[in-house]
This record gives structure tokens, sequence and C-alpha cells, in this order.
């Protein structure tokens, strides 16, 4: 199979390479840097060159072998890591009874002056957990040697997205990053499917778990179960994890899905057990799904249907044209597009099989497709981590920098995830706190990050070479003589070599060049 | 804005036709450079509230006429004693009573009995569905406000057309069309401590993003550098409420007080948006004082001075409030209520059709109860906020702001003066 995509890729790579603006070994390198990772390093563009883009792209797909002992070693500092949903559980029940007892004390006293919110320790400690969450990823992003496996994490949790502020996904949501998406990132898209149709979080976030049989009756033990069909799984199983909204399918189709999954829920949640299949609250009918006839044969209904979904034509394409549009460019063409679905239908869905089909598609490497997207939030802040190798502090404030940016992470309430295009990121007011963030790191002023330029820039009173040396090392050589020539200009009357390194740099990150990938 | 900036735009939006690039920015380039230079004085301004956590509107906007709201709430009822009366049937709790001036003047409704057609009691769920403006479809990733501005093409966008204050862009104002978060009007723009150092860099900026910004990133760092220019020429730092008005103190008050900054400066504001909690009142809800007592005080200092500070500029604004569902008619056995269904809002501003209880009340009792233990909805939201958008700021097609609801004048509230 590898050798197969290399030949196609050969094929295809002499023509480019003959052709006028063919892109450089260090253009392609820092293309795939910024797509497949989250940008690159200082040096990474030369050394990712020299040892092969192709190859380069291989190891990251082959990423179980490539050592990732520094992100280990940061990974400790999360308690987060440590507690299993259980305890998360108990920690969120905690918070809340303190919570509970604390309003009442103050309805009682009448006092209405404290600040809402303020809690003792249980909630502090709570709250606290939740930020590592959002700030693990961060980290992650930016620290793991495995940039791709990261790049494909944030793109399921967006496609199979949950809201962490909704009930008990307070403390289902770590457990579904950790057992539900990371194992199967790169794994088969059908175990991917059915992890997130199985997992507490999904379950309690689009209500499958308050799915009950029309007519069921709960047991004796359990007289406020809820009761009647809750379509919302169903529907969003369809519309946005598989088939996409024109896949095709009809109401009647969503009414045979949700009774489907009637019984699929979650055991006891605030003890934070796991999935459980209630026999009582499952629909024993005969269902039909877009012609396919189910006859009652309990929770294996739903693996059956998950599986058949997974194989559908249009789920193939829904999901490679999302994937196109997180790596090629918002509307992708449909060359790449239709090299993953092939690529999907020969491999039954291995998403490594896919990406290699996306990366060595002609319209991955197009010169129209060369920084054609603009970068998400998340992106924007760990790749300016990345380019001036800055260390995030032992606070959680660079999560809350990609929060104020625009992306706060886990809290899109809408099941849709974060879109992949550019009108969702670029407004006037966001552009403006992408200028501040930038200026602030390069002064070391940015919350949450330690930066010391002098790994990645030697200052210089020679201004000339410290904007060639921003552009070489920052930019990837991307930098316009526009740019060039504006900064030079506000160099002018800076006499001070680290302020004029740092103002070089503040300008070139929160510049139009960086903004682009 | 100079002569510069919009033939920079004009010229930049030609070049891409010709490359044949990105309609979505060439429609906001397009909006750009037809940017009237100055903004007509009074545009009409839709201001929305949201009371998080599903407000009690039976305590809120009292049917004190109903014994049995008195029996079913026999610790939390506002006395009728200390109801501030309406219309015999109806008054405001006593908290709200700086508002009665605004209820006898007639700029200032209620409308009672509104929520929404979905049956969720979930507010994560239903604040969800008030602010997507589709109930019962959780894929739509647009809020209705943004939807409006992206389909209204008569006004022109500029930076500061829709602006939520508070840290995040809400769900509301989600979507394509370009839209402001700002949490404090004096911290907009670059930061930078010393005012020279400030516009320096503010112009290095500029001018990067002039030079060498296409598309989007273009379009919209000129509505940000324009933005900064007329708050420079405003000075919120200076900002003195008039006529004496005194906003109350947190979020909220600072909230409508930049928003009525914003107005006065004519920076062409249309659509404006802010939120407040406290509202989800399960245990010791209390009555004419206690802890909703508090929240209703805050929103009607709050809505008070907003109307004294604007003046005569109230006669093209219209605020309205909003919460994603009421509470039980009945107290719980806690002192307080649980999730119900529909609730109350208000709708203030010389526009508004004032002094009038609207919406058929259905009434309290239990026959005709929603589920047979809340306030059953004979408003759909959609048919209050179609009528806002329509009647107020004028929109043409509803049609594109509230997909799959048909809005129809004859189900509008009459919130909004006709004529």
């Amino acid at each position: 199979m590898r050798l197969r995509f290399l030949t196609v890729w050969l094929a295809l790579a002499v023509p480019t390479a003959l052709s006028a603006q063919a892109p450089t070994p260090r253009d392609s390198a820092l293309h795939a840097l910024n797509r497949l990772a989250y940008g690159p390093r200082p040096g990474e563009v030369d050394s990712v060159a020299r040892i092969g883009v192709m190859r380069w792209i291989e190891r990251q797909l082959d990423f179980e072998r490539l050592p990732d002992g520094r992100l280990a070693e940061r990974e400790r500092a999360f308690k987060l890591l440590d507690y299993d949903r259980a305890e998360l559980a108990q920690r969120y029940g905690d918070a809340l009874r303190e919570r509970r007892e604390m309003q009442r004390d103050m309805a009682q006293s009448g006092d209405t002056t404290r600040r809402r919110g303020v809690g003792g320790r249980p909630t502090r400690e709570f709250r606290q957990l939740g930020g590592e969450l959002q700030q693990l990823a961060v980290v992650r992003a930016a620290f793991s040697e495995r940039q791709l496996r990261e790049v494909m994490v944030d793109f399921w949790t967006n496609h199979f997205n949950v809201f962490i502020g909704k009930g008990a996904d307070r403390f289902l949501t770590p457990s579904y990053i950790e057992e539900t998406i990371r194992p199967n990132a790169l794994g088969r898209f059908e175990d991917l499917l059915i992890a997130t149709a199985k997992s507490p979080a999904m379950l309690f976030y689009l209500d499958n778990a308050q799915s009950v049989a029309p007519g069921a009756s709960p047991p004796r033990n359990r007289p406020r179960a809820p009761r009647g069909l809750n379509e919302n799984y169903a529907r969003e199983l369809l519309e946005l994890h598989t088939l996409g909204v024109d896949g095709g399918y009809t109401q009647q189709d969503v009414i045979a899905v949700a009774r489907i999954f009637t019984g699929w829920g979650i055991d006891r949640p605030q003890q934070g057990a796991g999935f459980a299949f209630h026999e009582w609250a499952h629909d024993r009918g005969d269902k039909q799904v877009f012609g396919v006839r189910f006859r009652n044969t309990g929770m294996d209904e739903g693996v059956r249907l998950l599986r058949l979904l997974a194989e559908q034509h249009a789920t193939m394409h829904h999901v490679s044209r999302k994937l196109c549009a997180r790596f090629v460019s918002d509307e992708p063409p449909d060359g790449c597009v239709d090299a993953a679905v092939e690529a999907w239908h020969h491999t039954n869905g291995d998403i490594r099989a896919v990406l290699r089909a996306i990366f060595t598609s002609p319209d991955f490497w197009a010169p129209q497709a060369l920084r054609a997207k603009v970068k998400t939030p998340l992106e924007f802040v760990v790749s300016a981590v990345r380019a001036t190798g800055a260390e995030p502090d032992s606070t959680l404030r660079l999560a809350q920098v990609v929060a104020r940016l625009g992306q706060p992470l886990y809290l899109q309430p809408a099941p849709t995830g974060y879109p992949e295009t550019q009108a969702q990121w670029v407004n006037s007011g966001a552009l403006l706190g992408r200028m501040n963030a930038a200026v602030a790191l390069a002064a070391g002023r940015l919350p949450g990050a330690n930066v010391n330029l002098d790994d990645v820039l030697s200052s210089t009173g020679d201004h000339p070479a410290l904007v060639d040396a921003v552009n070489a090392r920052l930019l990837g050589g991307t930098m316009s003589a526009h740019t060039r020539a504006v900064i030079m200009a506000q160099l002018a009357d800076v006499s001070d070599p680290a302020q004029a390194r740092s103002l070089a740099v503040g300008l070139a990150l929160g510049g139009p060049e960086f903004q682009r990938q | 804005m100079t002569i510069s900036r919009r033939v920079f735009v004009k010229s930049g939006g030609l070049a891409l036709v010709s490359l044949g690039l990105d309609p979505l920015f060439l429609a906001r380039a397009a909006l750009a450079s037809n940017r009237p230079s100055a903004q007509p004085p009074d545009r009409p301004v839709l201001v929305c509230l949201f009371q998080r956590g599903a407000v009690d509107g039976l305590n809120m906007i009292v049917p004190h006429g109903e014994p049995l709201y008195y029996r079913e709430r026999p610790r939390i009822a506002i006395p009728s004693t200390d109801v501030v009366d309406l219309d015999g049937h109806f008054g405001l709790h006593p908290s709200l009573a700086p508002l009665k001036s605004l209820w006898d003047n007639k700029s200032l409704a209620a409308i009672h009995a509104v929520g929404s057609p979905d049956a969720t009691r979930s507010h994560f769920d239903a604040q969800d569905y008030m602010e997507s403006g589709t109930p019962g479809v959780k894929s739509t990733s647009d809020g209705w406000l943004n939807r409006y501005c992206r389909h209204d093409q008569e006004h022109a966008d500029t930076a500061f057309r829709a602006v939520a204050f508070g840290p995040q862009l809400p769900r509301i104002l989600a979507g394509t069309s370009p839209a402001l978060a700002i949490d404090d009007l004096q911290a907009f723009g670059l930061r930078v401590p010393q005012a020279a150092a400030r516009d320096k860099l503010t112009r290095a900026f500029e001018e990067l993003y002039e030079g060498a910004a296409t598309g989007l990133l273009a379009s919209s760092s000129q509505e940000g550098f324009a933005a900064i220019e007329v708050l420079r020429r405003v000075n919120p730092a200076q900002y003195r409420p008039a006529n004496g008005a005194a906003y109350p103190q947190g979020r909220f008050g600072r909230a409508l007080l930049q928003i009525a900054q914003l107005i006065k400066a004519d920076v062409g504001l249309e659509i404006a948006f802010a939120d407040l909690g406290g509202w989800d009142t399960h245990v010791n809800q209390g009555s004419s004082d206690g802890q909703l007592a508090a929240r209703l005080r805050e929103l009607g200092l709050g809505l008070a001075a907003f109307n004294q500070d604007l003046g005569e500029r109230m006669r093209s604004v219209v605020v309205l409030t909003m919460s994603e569902f009421g509470r039980t008619i009945a107290e719980n056995g806690n002192s307080g209520t649980d999730h119900g269904h529909a609730t109350a809002m208000l709708a203030l501003g010389g526009p508004v059709n004032g002094g009038k209880v609207l919406g058929k009340w259905p009434g309290l009792d239990p026959a005709s109860r929603f589920e047979g233990r809340d306030v059953a909805v004979t408003t759909d939201f959609r048919d209050l906020f179609a009528e806002a958008l329509a009647r107020h700021l004028g929109a043409r097609d509803l049609q594109p702001v509230f997909p799959g609801f048909a809005a129809d004048t004859a189900r509008f509230p009459g919130a909004i003066r006709t004529g």
C-alpha cells in the first residue's frame, strides 16, 4: 500500500517540480508543519526539509514509534490525569453540595453581596481540574513530538463535540478525551464512532441517556427515570457524525435510529460509572433504517447500525470533506476528497490511510493551498508558543488566552463543534486580540507563558539582519517586502537591541503572514 | 474613515474580483466601500438582555388579581399590598418600582406567557434554542442576531454594528457576520500603557495589514482600526451619564452604561447584547425581599438609569429582556421554584407599545397549564423577536433569520407601535 502511494506521489511530484513556481523543500516542509503540526519550532523547517517532507509525514502517521518523553514529563504536572471518572464525579459532587449550602446560607441571611461562584476548597479544586483539561490540550499541542496525532485529537474532539458546561459533562469530559478520543484518533473510524456512542459524556450531552422506549415502565427502584423517546443523539449522529446533512435520511430514519439506541445509558452518573445498557428502556419492536431491517437484538442493534453508518458512502464523503477542509482549504477541491474516500473504501476506514491519501493528493500541495487557511485561536497561540520556544508557566493561563481569542476549549455548546472556516475566526475584535497577544508574548508579558528570545534570536543592533532572522526563524521565509519595510521603519528610532528584537517579533507574530497557515 | 482607507478597500475588492476569490469577503468589501461617512442620527437600536437561569415570570410581572397565584405560593407570593399595580390584574415586583413611571408614559410593556415551543427544561438546551432561534434543532451553528446582520443588507456593517458586552461572543451573536465582544470599551484596541507608544504601534499594525493582508484579514482589520479611531474620538474614559442617571454597581450596570455610551456616540451600533445571571431560584427565592428581589432590583435600577441617561435618544431604542424559560407555578418544598415553561419578557423604549401587558394570558387554572404544572406558552418567542426585527429595525426578510418558522404579523404580540 505504501509503495503504491509513493509511486503516485512521485508521478505527481515531477510535473510540479518542473513548473516555474515549484515549492522548494523548505516551502513544502513549512506547509506540512503548518497543517500536520501546530507550526514549526525554531529550525524545524530546515530539519524537516533535510530528512524529506514525505518521510517526516510517514513518521507522524506512524506516531507510536516517535519518542515523546518530554511531553510525558510535563503531563506529570497535571493532577487531572491521576483521577478516574468516579473520583472526578465525587469531587464534582462535593463542589455542588458546597455551592448549594452556600446559596442556602446566602438566601437565609439575605446576604446577596457575596459574589456568586466564589466557593471554598471543593469548588476551587474542581474548577482547577476543569482548567487543567483545557491547559493540557494546549501543552500537548505545543510540546508533543506526535504533532499529527494532537491535530487529529483536536479534529475529532470537535467532530464529536461535547460541551463541558452541561451538567455531568463537567466530570465526564476528561475521560472522554483520554479514553474515547485519544486512543482512536488515528485508528479506524468505526471504532471511534462506537466509542463515542458508548461514552457517558456523549450519552449525556446529546440526551440519549434520557431516551426511553415509549410506554416502557422503569424498574420499581427507579421511579424518577425519564420517559419517552429523545431524538437528539439520533439526529446528530446522522447529520453531524456520519452521513451529513444531505446524507439522504428522513425523519422516519431519525426516529428509527432513536428507537434502536433506547437503553444506551449511563450507570449511576453521579458515581461516575460508565456505559450501561438498560434492557427495560429498550424498544423491542422492529425498526427500519433506510430500508435495512433491525429486529430486536437488544444492544447489538445499535452496534450493527453504527457499523452500517460507518461504511456508507455519504459518511465517507462527509467526513473526508471535513478532513480536507481542515488540512487543505476551507472549501476543499473535489480531487483530495475523492482520494480520501477511495482510500477509506480500500481500507474500511483506516484513518491513517485516509490521511495519507490527502497528504499525497496534488490538491494538498497545490500553490493555491499554501497559506490558504487562517489559524484558529488555538493554532495561533500554540504556533506562536512553538515559534518563540516559549514555555507555559505553572498556571493555567495559556488556555485562557486561547479562550479570550474566541475558542474556549470544550466550551462550544453546539454539537457542530467549532467551524473549520475562517469566517468564524476573523473579525476585528479577534484580530486586535491576536495583535495584543503577539506583542505581549514578544515582550515576555503574555499571561501563562515564559519566553526567552535569546534561545531563538540573538539580539543585535543590525536591524536588517534582525528582520532577516525574524523572517527565517519565525515566519519560515514568508515575510512580504511590505511587512519587512514596515518593521524596518518601526525599528528606525529604537536603539536598544533587546527592545528592537521584541518589537520586530511582536509585529511579525501579530501581522498578517503569521495568521495564515 | 479617511479617503485612503476607503480607496484601499475598494481597490482591494476589485483586485480580488479579477482573481475570483472569496465571495464572502467580496460581500463584506462591497458593504465597506458603500459605507456612509457619517451615521444618520437616529439609527434604530435593539438592546437584548438575557436573564440566564430562567427568571420567575410570575414574581416579576405578578398576576396579583388571581387567587390561585396566592394559593400556589403561600411563602413566596408577592403580597398584594407590595405589588406595584399596573392594570388591576398584573403588577410589578416591588423591586421594579423604578420602572413604573416608564409604564405610565407608555414606553414599557410586558409580554406574558412567552416562551419556546420546545418542552425542554434544561437551561443549556433552552438557552441554546433561544439564542440559535431554532427551538428543537441543535445543529444550528449561528445565532439569530448574527443571521439578521448577515441577511439584512439595508444597514452597512461597521465595527460597532453588533456588540456583546462580556469576555466572549455569546451564541446569539455567533456566526459569519462581524460582531464584537467587548469587556471594557476603555481597553479596546492595542494594550500599551503610554498613549504615544500605543498610537505608534497601532499605526504600525494598520500599515502591516493594509499592505499585506488579503480577504477577510484585510476587511476585518480595517474595521478594527476604524473602531479604534472612533473610540479615540469618543474617549470612553471621560464618559459621564446624563440627567443624573446612576447605574447600579456591577457587570450589568457597567454593560448598560457602555451601551448607552456607544449609542450616543453614533458609531453605527444597531444590536447590543448583555446578560445577567442568578435567576435559577430553586431554594429560598424570597418574596418582596430576598434573592429574586435583589436580582430584580439590579435589573430595574439598570433599566431606569439607561432610560434616564439616554433621555430623548430612547425614541429610537428598544430594550428587550429574555430568559430561557419560566418557573413552576407552585412553590417547591425549599421555598423556591423549579424549572417551568412560559415566562415574561419586558420591552422598553420610545417605539414600544407600552403601558400594556401583552400576549394571551392563559391563566393559572390547572386545566390550562403546560403539563399540568407550568404557565403555558401562548407567544412563541420568535414572534416577539421577529416583531422587534421587522417593526423596529425594519428587517424585510425574516425567513433566513428564523429558518423553518413562518413569521406572521398576525401573531406578533404587538410590542412595537405601528404608525
